[in-house]
């Protein structure tokens, strides 16, 4: 397997605050990651870090190139949305589609007009005359006509609808993954990904919480629904978090093996989701 | 890079479009002026065909030709002035709109580099706005020469002989691409603040960038009793070394009571040699460079979020 990005030790400060915190992690070839975090976590600095938006210190190398130093040659093979409002308002599609052509050398048009050609954005439009679905889908129909090894997304679906926010990630499966492309996501909205994720990346105060596939997931936590003496038998053996629900004990549990709580009670795997708020919660704990 | 400028200089025009917007619209109100003009002066029919009598039998070539080249010149100044504030106008907001409405982080993901975007807009300033002033100019010139022509024949003058013969289009037209961009030149280590003005300012870049060249020459004033800054600012917007071998006085010939006709060429009175060495010239154009270095880093090192 090719890393795509590697970062080694990597922080940010912005005065004494260490927005990332020596972090470090892989993404391989293929792979769609997610990351997430809380407001202020850190997500947005090591993504800008990451599209060489900003500098950093540690190693970090993307595609091979020092993002920061290299961003030219970078932005030839990396694509982002940081978020739905970033399109110009003042420009038309037409001319839109017309500079990306001039500037990117991977970028094709043609595929960019079979793709719009699906939507209601019309090429003599403004951006400013589309409305907020709309100017994501021209976004994306252009993210997706370039020929790019790894697309970075920040809160895409942020203040969409519901319908458009399916149709997004729909499209981005069916028309820009292909399994050589490499995404890397952020989203309040764990759900939507959830299934679309290959990996997942917790981050909070700037560390990494967890990094793990989603294959092994099911095998490092889990959850136990429990109450009474059997749900104090469970909590000795170290649960990361525990919260009521409706009356019941819901622990989860993180490297413990599954077989010793058979009998206290029905486990399963957490969402994404629960298992998110379970780590913040537990390490601030 | 190359292919990558004229890209980026297109979409200038598409975001801007004041740049030959508003030229054209001042083209079209001094023709429409002029056509006025003319509309109103034939009223008093007689004094018209007495005029045109006159100019064609009594006035000298020299002095209908000097007659035509100041109206020229007016013309020209006003454009240059359309120009000036047009500059102002597009400097300043060049790297500020794309703040101001967050669509830098979109621009920034494209493989276009922050130096290629900042000079893109420089180029624009000294060397497109320019372009078009002159080509307003000739337009404009053109438009109301041949209104005039028409109006004339109708009134039964020879235009061809009152008008075409008299006019050394070349010559002013020459004359006002060359001032037009020396003024761009001599003028550049403004550009260069105003785009390092847009690139920095969090807001209100007009205010931003003129309260500076008033408050530090005052308290220069103050502070040091001297007045070096006041002088380095505010003398460039006088005469630029294109025009110091200038003298109206000999334009006339008093002995004669006629106009000198070799000094009625508008080219012969600029200086473009003394102007290429003159070195304030290249310390503007430095300073510019300097302060277009600055914006760059700006747009580069500035974390928007």
């Amino acid at each position: 397997m090719t890393s795509l990005v590697t970062a080694r030790n990597v922080t940010k400060r912005f005065g004494d605050l260490r927005a990332v915190d020596n972090v470090s992690f892989e993404i391989e070839k293929g792979k769609i990651m997610g990351l997430f975090g809380p407001n202020g976590a850190g997500k947005t600095t090591l993504l800008k870090a990451v599209l060489g938006l900003t500098d950093c210190e540690g190693q970090l190398s993307v595609l091979g190139l020092d993002p920061f130093r290299q961003r030219k040659e970078l932005m030839r093979n990396i694509c982002f949305i940081a978020d739905v409002a970033v399109l110009p308002r003042w420009i038309r599609v037409s001319q839109l589609l017309e500079f990306i052509e001039s500037t990117h050398p991977n970028f094709s048009r043609q595929r960019a007009e079979e793709l719009l050609s699906r939507t209601k954005v019309r090429g003599d439009a403004k951006v400013r005359e589309l409305s907020k679905g709309m100017v994501t889908q021209l976004h994306l129909s252009i993210i997706t006509a370039i020929d790019a090894r790894l697309l970075v997304l920040d809160e895409p679906t942020l203040g969409l609808d519901i319908i458009f926010r399916k149709e997004f990630y729909g499209n981005l499966l069916n028309d820009y993954f292909d399994g050589e492309r490499t995404i890397l996501i952020t989203t309040h909205q764990a759900e939507e990904i959830e299934n679309l994720m290959t990996d997942i990346m917790f981050i909070n105060d700037g560390r990494i919480l967890l990094d793990s596939s989603m294959e092994t997931l099911p095998d490092k936590y889990f959850e136990l629904i429990s109450s009474g003496e059997d749900a104090d038998r469970a909590r000795q053996l170290g649960p990361i978090y525990e919260r009521d629900v409706f009356g019941k004990k819901v622990m989860t549990f993180e490297g413990v093996d599954r077989e010793r709580l058979a009998g206290l009670g029905e486990t399963h795997t957490p969402s994404v989701a629960d298992l998110f708020v379970a780590k913040v919660k537990g390490a601030a704990a | 890079m190359i292919a990558n400028q004229l890209a980026l200089i297109r979409r200038e025009l598409w975001e801007h479009r004041s740049i030959y917007v508003a030229p054209i619209a001042v083209a079209i109100i001094m023709s429409l002026v002029s056509l006025a003009g003319m509309v109103t002066a034939s009223a008093f029919d007689n004094e018209v065909r007495l005029a045109i009598l006159g100019a064609s039998n009594m006035v000298g070539d020299a002095e209908r030709q000097a007659a035509l080249t100041v109206y020229f010149l007016g013309t020209s100044w006003v454009f240059l002035f359309t120009l000036a504030i047009l500059t102002v106008f597009y400097t300043l907001d060049s790297l500020y709109a794309e703040r101001k409405d967050k669509s830098i982080l979109f621009w920034r993901s494209l493989p276009v580099t922050d130096a290629e975007t900042v000079i893109s807009k420089l180029l624009t300033a000294i060397i497109v706005l320019p372009l078009v002033a002159v080509a307003a100019i000739v337009a404009t010139h053109l438009v109301n020469l041949v209104v005039t022509s028409i109006w004339i024949s109708i009134k039964g003058g020879d235009a061809g002989h009152l008008v075409w013969g008299s006019v050394a289009l070349l010559d002013n037209w020459l004359a006002a691409l060359v001032v037009t961009f020396a003024s761009a030149m001599w003028m550049s280590p403004f550009i260069g603040w105003f785009l390092f003005v847009s690139a920095f300012t969090k807001r209100m870049p007009l205010l931003m960038a003129f309260m500076p060249l008033i408050l530090v020459p005052l308290i220069e004033l103050i502070v040091l009793r001297s007045s070096y800054f006041a002088e380095a600012v505010f003398g460039r917007g006088g005469m630029m070394p294109l025009f110091r071998g200038m003298d109206m006085e000999e334009f006339f010939d008093e002995d004669h009571m006629a106009v000198k006709e070799e000094l009625i060429r508008l080219l012969a009175h600029l200086d473009i040699a003394q102007f290429l060495t003159s070195p304030s010239l290249w310390a503007g154009v430095i300073v510019c460079g300097l302060l277009t270095t600055a914006a760059i880093y700006v747009r580069r090192y500035r974390d928007e979020s």
